[in-house]
This record gives structure tokens, sequence and C-alpha cells, in this order.
């Protein structure tokens, strides 16, 4: 269905989902500012604005978990004040968050159908529920044991669980905040497989993205927020993309052009023969077998591979972080003896965890606390913590990372995505490391702070630190890295460098590192025996 | 570039968690066993009062004209001297009720010759049931019960006479049928140790005042009595007297201490003190001392007849102590031996409980527990 | 920016509940301090005021240590049985003099606390689940060392419990100075930012390399430490050593005093003023309603009421 067969249903029965006014205020902030926002049946609608602009309060608003301060909204014709978000699931709408919300012990036909449980005799009728399950997952691509906990599949696997979820529960809405960040390129395309299907069958698809290709590739209309307010509602396909750009940043279009998608500079020269970083034959249980890499002063080394091909394992090994089987890592040419984090951190290793949430930042404390955090005892004198150590090091970052805060002292859960992130790379930088180790350092975090990590990768890179770079966007890879090695399986399957470094390039060496994997013309003379 | 393998030895979390709790347990057990010396090592501590003090005499008065005989019951004869007793203790040996008790059920059982077997249920009344089951799945063939709570003993009950085992309940009653579902009950009529201490306090107080009640534990039987018996004798002899506080002191010695603390704050005029236990009139007597009062300021009537409590009234703190006498064992084999003779034993037997004052309470010190 | 006209209501009451989460508390006990000076006869006396402060002592102390452990994201059940094993040592050790009694009581709290710690921290046995065994264990343990109540006659530890030091008693000065220590602890040391972050997010604490397990072991010893503290002032007030009704339920007040304060059960935050005003709060409860009298049924519902109260208030800031 094309986008104006969306719009003329749209203008035949009228909106599914219509605000007016909507406003939403927060001590301090204006989080929503008289919005005006209307979704027809069977679009998909693409809600975009860097992090901060409100479009995280418009869905929670629109879901129950916050309440308007003033302003309308209406469904399926009527007024409605959704108490709880469980009262908006059950009048249809539905919301896949970033974090995927579901169960993680319980099994996944469970999470499936929690809450509609198939009943025989009022007991749950689990032979049918799984028969049910694994039928209706098979629909969206994902093959897995379903009477398994949900916590032992990918997240991207969880993520379809909670779609299918979604419509299970005869969703009209489904709302989808950054589905795909966490989804390898193959799932991405059958969740847009799966959101075709959706469209449909008349459900609306309300989906948040940072990545325009997909914008650009499946939705029909978009509305765009910057601080609050709506700047911007059309047709998808006449806006052109940096037009789009420049409505969201709230930047002229000659700005935006100048700067380019992504903000990385040219390639680095490797000032040192040296390298800062030798890994040799890390062996984990399943997941490494023999993963060897160096890393030289002032080189950002990209980590290319699909989601599980180990990339993650791979630094978290490095960091200390993942128990090994055996394998040796040396910085500046010294041996780490221990294998812990801490051990690593003295040696000058830091690693940002993919994490953010589960493995960065400790959402309780203020953001200078946060940034402290590991160089606490570098900041303190005899177990004895110096507010004015912390003070000078936390000023320095805040404002060469231009983090945006209410003050240092401000809880670092009240910030956006973004600023966290920054936070955390504050964090390792207070280290003063020699190495330093980026699990998708922009995954789910705005245009904006995700070009100015980009820029600072960059600036770290010039300054003679080791960068290892790891992202699922190809595109920042191919433009941030000097050289990237290729994993599958947990092992090193090729490496590319100098101007090699292509998308096209990378995806063949993925590609050809398969059994299965379609021969294409690029050169096997690139790749490199591990 | 030379580089070395991680320390995979390392330290292990299990094995570090393993060595600390084997330090942190030895150090524990060497504090506990070792060279431990306490304040007065020659008297080795309390001696808990065994059959050698006096024993219970009974109150002819008091009690049941009904009895029960072994034809009634529906068994043999037997001779108590045969025969294994199982004794069931409801509460741990930590109080000196309960270990004077205890200690006098064992020595009467030694001094008579009969094999006993014995249980404690701490406290836990489903422990105390399948401690009665497991005794006598252990041969016994006559029990002696303590028992925590009045009801619930069915299951218990119909194992017994099923069995064909008499049960004699000492100092809380087994709700049932005498001579049907037990044999006789022994103890104390708590109503009337509450009648005697007003006695005491009328004569305290000269039937004039303000008194503060430090009752039990809620929702105990002995608490209710206790304090039944106290308030309707002051009603009916001294109007003059008016009960102006009661708060609970859960039978310690620290409940009485802090309540009493609070008492003496918000009622610096209060002119007695009835504890419905021995601990709690020590702890008002400490909270009292520590407020700079002095002795006989504040009249304390107490019962139970504890020997820290009798040692009070001669130093001049405590008025008086209401005995409840805890040696039950002379009474309990009495009950079992006439039973298995074939003579009439009544159902209910209510000891006399004797009281401590300035006058007895120096040549009685050595009665108390 | 557009003037709110609708529900300004709705803003108001998240703010009230923060606000109260912050300093409900400190309103509690001046509610109640009022509440006393106006009906109370005899509140506003100096006795008055040094009998509560000697009462609270021991939950306090506990409190504070369970402040720590909390903080952490953890529990201590084993409080009050750690106090009846210090009362038990001071009774055993008499006889080499106060000192080196009240020493091997400390020792003993330092010890159990590391049982505790070491089960949590690097077996990676849940802390209700650890310190619960050591909330029986340690009970049994006192009561094999010490069956009954043992009275204790030396001068110097009846002293500790009922002397003074500039008219104020020697167990006010001990809390005051473990308060004071504890917010130092927690203000200024590296130790005490650990192990809020720990808390806070353990992961992540790891993964910044902080020594996770050694911080935890250090808690509950410290927390086992604190105990020893409350077991050896509570037997000195008593003058006696009761192992078998000493701090019996009292991890429970001590929990709820931490809770009460504003100190979340899941961790992360720690607070030593809020703390300190929950075990005050709670005991200002319990005396108001004895000293007036009400049956003591009366003082349970209190109880559960300001628990009741102060969960609801944290639990509408999780949700904000």
């Amino acid at each position: 269905m094309t986008a104006a067969a969306a719009q003329d249903g749209a203008g035949a029965v009228g909106p599914i989902l219509r605000t007016r006014g909507l406003t939403k205020r927060f001590p301090g902030v204006l989080a929503l500012d008289g919005v005006d926002f209307d979704l027809s049946p069977g679009e998909v609608h693409a809600l975009v604005g860097e992090n901060g602009a409100g479009k995280s309060t418009l869905i929670k608003v629109l879901t129950g978990v916050h309440a308007p301060d003033s302003g309308e909204v209406r469904y399926r014709g009527a007024p409605v004040r959704f108490e709880t978000p469980l009262r908006a699931q059950q009048a249809g709408i539905s919301t896949i968050y970033q974090e995927v919300n579901l169960i993680p012990l319980l099994s996944v036909a469970r999470n499936l159908f929690l809450g509609r449980e198939p009943r025989r005799l009022g007991l749950i009728d689990f032979g049918r529920m799984h028969r049910d399950a694994a039928r209706i997952l098979h629909d969206y691509g994902v093959e897995v044991d379903v009477t398994r906990p949900l916590d032992r599949l990918s997240m991207g696997a969880r993520q379809m669980v909670a779609l299918a979820r979604a419509v299970v529960a005869d969703a009209r809405v489904v709302i989808m905040d950054e589905p795909t960040s966490s989804l390898e390129p193959r799932e991405v395309e059958t969740l847009f497989s799966v959101i075709g299907g959706l469209r449909e069958r008349g459900i609306t698809v309300v989906y948040v993205s940072h990545r325009l290709d997909e914008l650009y590739r499946i939705c029909d209309r978009v509305t765009v927020l910057r601080d609050g307010r709506v700047v911007h509602t059309g047709a998808m396909a006449g806006l052109e993309r940096l037009r789009l750009i420049s409505l969201m940043l709230g930047r002229e279009m000659a700005q935006v052009e100048r700067q380019g998608a992504t903000t990385f500079g040219g390639a680095h020269e490797q000032r040192a023969a040296e390298p800062v970083l030798v890994a040799e034959g890390l062996d984990a249980h399943r997941r490494l077998h023999g993963v060897s890499l160096a890393i030289h002063p002032g080189e950002v080394l990209g980590l290319g591979g699909l989601l599980g091909s180990g990339r993650t394992e791979t630094a978290r090994a490095i960091a200390g972080a993942l128990p090994l089987r055996s394998g040796r890592v040396a910085v500046a040419g010294v041996p780490l003896r221990r294998r812990s984090a801490a051990a690593a951190i003295r040696a000058g290793i830091s690693m940002l965890p993919e994490d953010r949430k589960g493995e960065g930042i400790v959402p309780e404390l203020s953001v200078r606390e946060n940034i402290a955090l590991a160089a606490m005892p570098r900041l303190a004198r005899f177990g004895l913590v110096s507010e004015r150590r912390i003070d000078r090091v936390v000023e320095v970052f805040v404002e060469r990372l231009r983090i945006k805060c209410a003050g240092t002292r401000q809880k670092v859960a009240e910030l956006s995505g973004g600023n966290q992130q920054k936070v955390l790379l504050a964090r390792w930088l207070a280290l003063n490391p020699k190495v330093l180790l980026l699990d998708e350092p922009t995954r789910g975090i705005d245009v904006g702070a995700k070009a100015e990590v980009q820029r600072l990768v960059d600036e770290l890179a010039a300054e003679g630190l080791g960068v290892m770079l790891i992202s699922s966007d190809l595109e920042e890879l191919i433009e941030g890295a000097d050289r990237v090695v290729v994993l599958k399986d947990g092992a090193v399957v090729g490496e590319l460098s100098g101007g090699e470094v292509s998308e096209g390039a990378l995806m063949q060496a993925i590609a050809r590192a398969g059994r299965a994997g379609a021969g294409g013309d690029a050169g096997a003379d690139r790749e490199v025996e591990p | 570039m030379a580089t070395v393998p991680f320390d995979r030895a390392g330290r292990s979390p299990r094995r570090t968690a393993t060595v600390f709790t084997a330090l942190a347990c030895t150090a524990l057990t060497l504090l506990a066993t070792s060279c431990a010396r306490g304040e007065d090592e020659a008297g080795g501590g309390q001696t808990a009062g065994g059959g050698q003090a006096r024993a219970q005499e009974l109150d002819d008065a008091a009690g049941s004209d009904q009895t029960c005989n072994i034809e009634q019951f529906g068994m043999e004869k037997f001779d108590l001297k045969d025969m294994t007793v199982g004794f069931s203790q409801s509460e741990a040996e930590s109080n000196p009720f309960r270990i004077t008790e205890t200690a006098s059920i064992k020595s009467e059982a030694e001094k008579r010759g009969v094999e006993l077997i014995t249980a404690n249920a701490q406290s836990d009344f489903a422990q105390q049931i399948s401690d009665v089951q497991g005794l006598m799945s252990q041969g016994a063939e006559l029990l002696i019960v303590a028992p925590l709570n009045s009801d619930g003993w069915e299951p218990v009950l119909a194992e017994a006479e099923r069995k064909q085992i008499p049960i004699v309940t000492i100092d809380r009653e087994i709700n049932g049928n005498p001579c049907e579902d037990y044999v006789t009950f022994i103890g104390s009529d708590f109503v009337e140790q509450g009648r005697r201490a007003a006695d005491r306090m009328i004569e305290a107080l000269g039937g004039e005042g303000e008194v503060a009640i430090l009752l039990g534990t809620a929702g105990n039987n002995v608490t209710t009595e206790r304090t039944e018996g106290f308030k309707e004798r002051i009603e009916e002899k001294a109007p003059g007297i008016e009960v102006v506080f009661e708060q609970t002191g859960e039978f310690t010695r620290e409940g009485g201490q802090s309540v009493t603390e609070q008492l003496i704050q918000s009622n610096p005029e209060i002119d007695g003190v009835y504890a419905e236990n021995d601990e709690m009139g020590i702890g008002a007597v400490t909270a009292l001392r520590g407020a700079g009062k002095q002795p006989g300021d504040v009249k304390i009537v107490t019962v139970d007849g504890t020997e820290a409590a009798v040692q009070g009234i001669i130093d001049g703190w405590i008025y008086a102590v209401i005995e409840s006498n805890p040696r039950f064992g002379p009474l309990a084999f009495d009950a079992h031996e006439s039973f298995g003779k074939g003579e009439d034993v009544p159902v209910e037997l209510i000891i006399s409980d004797r009281e401590y004052t300035r006058d007895n309470a120096e040549e009685e010190l050595s009665n108390a527990y | 920016m557009t003037a709110v006209d609708v529900p300004a209501v709705c803003g108001d009451r998240e703010r009230v509940i923060g606000w109260l989460q912050e300093y409900g508390v400190y309103v509690g006990v001046a509610a109640l301090l009022v509440f006393n000076i106006a009906f109370t006869p005899h509140f506003l006396s100096v006795e008055n005021f040094r009998t509560q402060a000697v009462q609270v002592t021991p939950v306090l102390i506990l409190s504070l240590g369970m402040a720590l452990v909390i903080a952490t994201g953890g529990i201590d059940l084993s409080v009050g049985s750690v106090m009846a094993l210090a009362a038990a040592m001071i009774s055993l050790y008499l006889g080499y003099g106060p000192v080196a009694a009240i020493l091997v009581a400390l020792v003993a709290g330092a010890a159990a606390g590391a049982v505790n710690g070491a089960l949590v921290a690097f077996a990676g046995v849940q802390a209700i689940v650890a310190t619960l065994a050591m909330m029986i264990g340690g009970r049994g343990l006192s009561l094999v060392l010490l069956p009954q109540l043992d009275g204790i006659r030396n001068a110097g530890i009846r002293e500790l419990g009922a002397g003074d030091l500039l008219g104020v008693p020697y167990l006010v000065w001990v809390s005051a100075a473990l308060i004071a220590v504890v917010a130092f602890v927690v203000r200024r040391t590296v130790f005490g930012r650990r192990l809020v972050a720990i808390g806070g997010n353990r992961r992540a604490s790891e993964l910044s390399g902080l020594p996770v397990r050694r911080t935890l072991l250090a808690v509950y010893m410290l927390c086992g430490l604190f105990a020893a503290v409350a077991g050896v002032l509570a037997t000195a007030r008593l003058q006696a050593s009761d192992p078998n009704s000493i701090g019996q339920l009292i991890e429970l007040s001590a929990i709820t005093a931490v809770v009460v304060g504003g100190t979340p059960l899941q961790g992360g935050r720690m607070r030593v003023a809020g703390t300190v005003a929950g075990a005050v709060l709670m005991q200002l409860l319990v005396s108001t309603l004895i000293k007036h009298d009400l049956p003591p049924s009366w003082t349970q519902i209190a109880q559960t009421a300001v628990i009741i109260a102060a969960v609801y208030v944290a639990r509408e800031r999780g949700r904000r």
C-alpha cells in the first residue's frame, strides 16, 4: 500500500487518534507545548525529533503513563484519558519500548500471551499456547523454542516477540520506539515486512527512529517535534532529507549540508608503529575462538560483523569483563596479569558498554558522581573524597562533551539518552585511558548527540588514543573506522584497511565468510588470516 | 612483544567465600568456647532449681470435685516404674520458670527411676504437636504435656486415645473432656494470683493511690487472667485505688524497663506498679533506680517467685512477690502413679501458691527459683 | 510557554510527594513533638528527652548499619541475633574486665557480619537468605552460650548503661559519635560513595573497576559491628545479658526506620539524617501511645500506618 492510499483511507475514516493542544509540564521543563497530532488508520507515521524534543513524553501521554496537564486526546472519535498503560493497551494502543518490556524469566509463549492465555477448564492450555506461539512467531521470522525463557533470546528476537504480542492483543495503534536499534540487518528486513503486514490490516504504526533511511523506506507521513512543539507534519515522500534534518535540529540547511551525514573526519595517521593494545588468542567458552587484534595509537579500529558475531564479547574480554579460557592482553607492551575490570582500568583500558541503562549509568546518582565513579580513587587522598578535584574534572568534561544538564548535581536518570551517553564517555575519559573501547556509542541517542559523539571519537584518536568502535550502524562504522576487523561466530574472518573500508566491501567480507554466503566479486585478497 | 597469560587461578569468588566464612566461623566458635570467663566463675552462674527446693502443694479448696480413675478411662492398671514417660515442654528453657519446670520433671523421673524422654517446641505450636506425636512413636506410654496453646490438640488426643496413653497436662489446660481426652490438669489459678497481687497492693498503698499494670504478652491467657483477678479485687475492695496505666512489657525485663521509664516521665506521681511477671518487675526496678527513685517510693508487686525478685524484696525495691510454682515434677508423677494404681484422681489439681513478703523473704530466698 | 490552566493539581501533587519523600519524616517528628508538647503532661522536661534518647539508642545504631546495607541493595535480618551474640559474649567474658568483654563482643559482631558479607559478596547468596540463616543460627548460638538471663553486677558496664558525661548519658554519646562516623563515611570517603554506587547499579560498578565484593564484605561487617555495639549498650542499660529476648524483632524496627527515613529498599541512595529521624519518629510514636496509655495493639497499627505512608510516598516517586 502506498502513502497516498493510506491517506485516502484516512480521509474516508477520519483519524483513529487525534490530540489537540496537548501540554505537559515537568518541574523546570515544558515537555509538550500545545501538540496537535493526528494518526490515520493503516498508516506508518514517523515521529522524529532530537532527544528532549518531547517524543517520549508524547508517547507516554498517549499510552497513559503520564496525564496531560491540558489538552485533549480523542481515540476512535471519542475523548479519552487513559489512567494506566494497561488501560491504553486494553483499548488497543500498544507500545514496544526501546528497552523491551517483557518478563525475562517467563517462557516466550507465556510472554506472547500474557494476560490472554488460551484456557481450558480455567487452567492455561499450555499445549495450545505453545503451538499458537510457534505458529505466530514463525510468521515473524522467529524460529525458537517457545517454551524457553525469554531472556535466552537475542534482543532482536525479543523485539519480535514484543511486536507479535501487540498484534495478538488486538492493537489498533502500535508505537515502536527505536525498534531497529538492536536488530541485525536481516531482522530489520523481517520487521519491515511485518510492519507492511500491519499496515494492510489497517493497524496504525507510530515509528520512532533516528535512522533516516528507515523512515524514508517505510513511513507514509512524518511529524517532527522540537522543544515540545510540532514543527512539521506531512507526507514523508515529498520531504527532502536535508530539510528533515534541519527541521529536527533547527539548523540551517546549508549548515547541515556542509557537515555531512556523520561528523567523522578523514582517516587518521598512525603515528606510532608499536600498537598500544595487543590481544592474542582470546578464547571464551562458545563465544570467542582465538580472537587476536591490535590497536595502534591514534587509530580507530572498527569491529565489523553481525549481531552475535562476538564483537561485544571481544571488547568485554579485553576490558576484563568476560571470563576467558585463555588469551593474552597487553597495553603498550605491558601484559595484564590479572583478569578483572579493575586491572584493565589500571592498565589504561576503558570500555563504554553497550547496555547504557543496565551497565552504564547509576541512575540515582548525580551527573558528577557518575562521571567521577571510575576515577574516584584517583580523585581521592587516603580514601577521602576531594570535592574540589572532582569538580575540576567534571567541569572539564561537561564543557568538552557539551553535556546538557540543569547542573552537575542533577540526577543522571533525568537526562536524555544522548546526554547520559556523554556522561558515560566522560566517566571513561576521566580515567585518561590509553585505549578506549566503544560498544555502540551512538545507539538510541538523537542526531545532534550522535554527531557530537562521532566528532569526539575523531578528536580522541587525533590526540593519540587507540579507539575500538563497535557499531551496527554501517555508515558510522565505515566512516569512523580507519581499519575494520570483521568477526563471525567469535572468530576474526577478515580485515579491511585504508581505501578498502567501504560498505560494500564490509558486507561482502561478512557474507563471504559464511558457508552459505553468496560469492561476490570483491577480492579475496582483502581477507587476512586471523 | 612478551605477553603473559592471565593469572587463571586468580581469586575464585567461591573459594574466597569459603575461606572467609570458615575463618569467621572459627573466630566465632573460638570466642564462644575457648577461654570464656564469666563474672563470678566460682558460682557457675545461677543454678536453676530442681526438686530439692520446695515442691508444690495442692490447694484443697480449689480444683474440681470430679475425679477420674483408670476404669472410667478404659485401660489396664499399670505400675509407673515400668513405664516410659514422655514430656513435652512448650517454650525454650531460657526463663527461670521453664528451666525449673523441666528440671523438676527430670529430677523427679530420676528419683523414681522412671525412663523419661523429652522434647521442646521452642514456642512453636505446630512443633509441639509433632513433638508429642514423636514422643508417642518413640515409645512413651504416659505423657506429661506443658501445652503452648489450649486449642488445636485434636490430632494428638485422637492418637493418644487409640494407643491408650494417659495425658497429664501441666501449667496450662488443654481444651477437651477430662477423663476422656486427658486424665488431669495440674496448674496454678492465674486469676487467683492476680487477686492476691491486688491484696498485697491494697495493703501496700493503704487502699489509696494510682497504680500501673505491666501486662504480659498480649493474647496470652496468663496475661488475661492475672489482669482480670487483679482488677476484680481492686474494684471490689479498694475503690480508692485507680489503675491509670496498662502497657505490655512482653514478659521481658527490657520491656518492663522501657515501659516503666515512659511511665515515670508521664506519671511521676505513680504509687504502685503491678508487674505480671518477675522479669518485668525487675526491669521496672532498673528504670526506677535510673530515674533516681529510692527503694519503696513506688510499691512493686510481681508474680512468679524467682530468686532475683525475692532478692528485690530484701533490697527493699519490691513489696511482694506472688508465687507461681513451676516444680510440677512430684505432683505430675504422683498423678500418674495413683492413676495407674486405679485410684480416683481429681481431673483438676490446683496448686496452692505461696507468696513472698518482707517478713519471709530472707528465710525463703532458698525456695525461690 | 503557554499557561497551564486545567489541572495544575497534577504537577503540584507530584511535587508534594517528592517533597514528602525528602522531608516527610521530619514533618512527622515535628508533628509528634508539637502534639506531645500540647497534650502530654511533663513532656517538656530534660528527663523525658533523656529517656527517649536512651531508649532509641539501640534501634538508632542498628538502623545506621542497616541503612549502609540497604544502600547497597541488600538487607540484614541478623542484627537482632548479633545483639544477642554480643550480649552473651559480655556475660561470658566479663571475668576479664568490662573493656575486654566489650571488645570480644564487638569482634563477635564483626565476625558474624563477615560471614554474612562473604556469603553475599563472594558466594552470591541472596542477602535475605544469608542473613536469615545468621538470624536463626546467631540466636541459637547465643542461647547455647548463655541459656538464660544473667544479671550483670560489674560497675563499669552498669555505669556505661546508666551513667552520663556532662549530663548526657554515655549511650547518647555513643550514638551521636556513630551518627557522625556514618555521616562522614557516606559523605566524604571513597568507600561511602562506592557502596551507594553498588546499590545503584552493581554491573556498572563492576565494569567501572570498583572493588564490589570487598566493599560489600566491609559493609556487612560494619553492620555486624554496629549490631554488636547496640547489643553491648542494650545489655549495659538492662544490667543483664538476656540473649533470649534481646533484639527480638528489632531488625524490623531498624528496617522501618531506614525506609521511613527515605532510603529506598532497592538501594542506590543513603540518607543518614533521614535514618536518624526515622528511628526517632518511631520512638516518639511508641512513646506517645504509651504515655497516653493506649492499648498496645494501637502501637502496632500506628507503626503500620507510618510504614505504609512511607512506602506509598516512595512508590509514587518511583513512578514518576
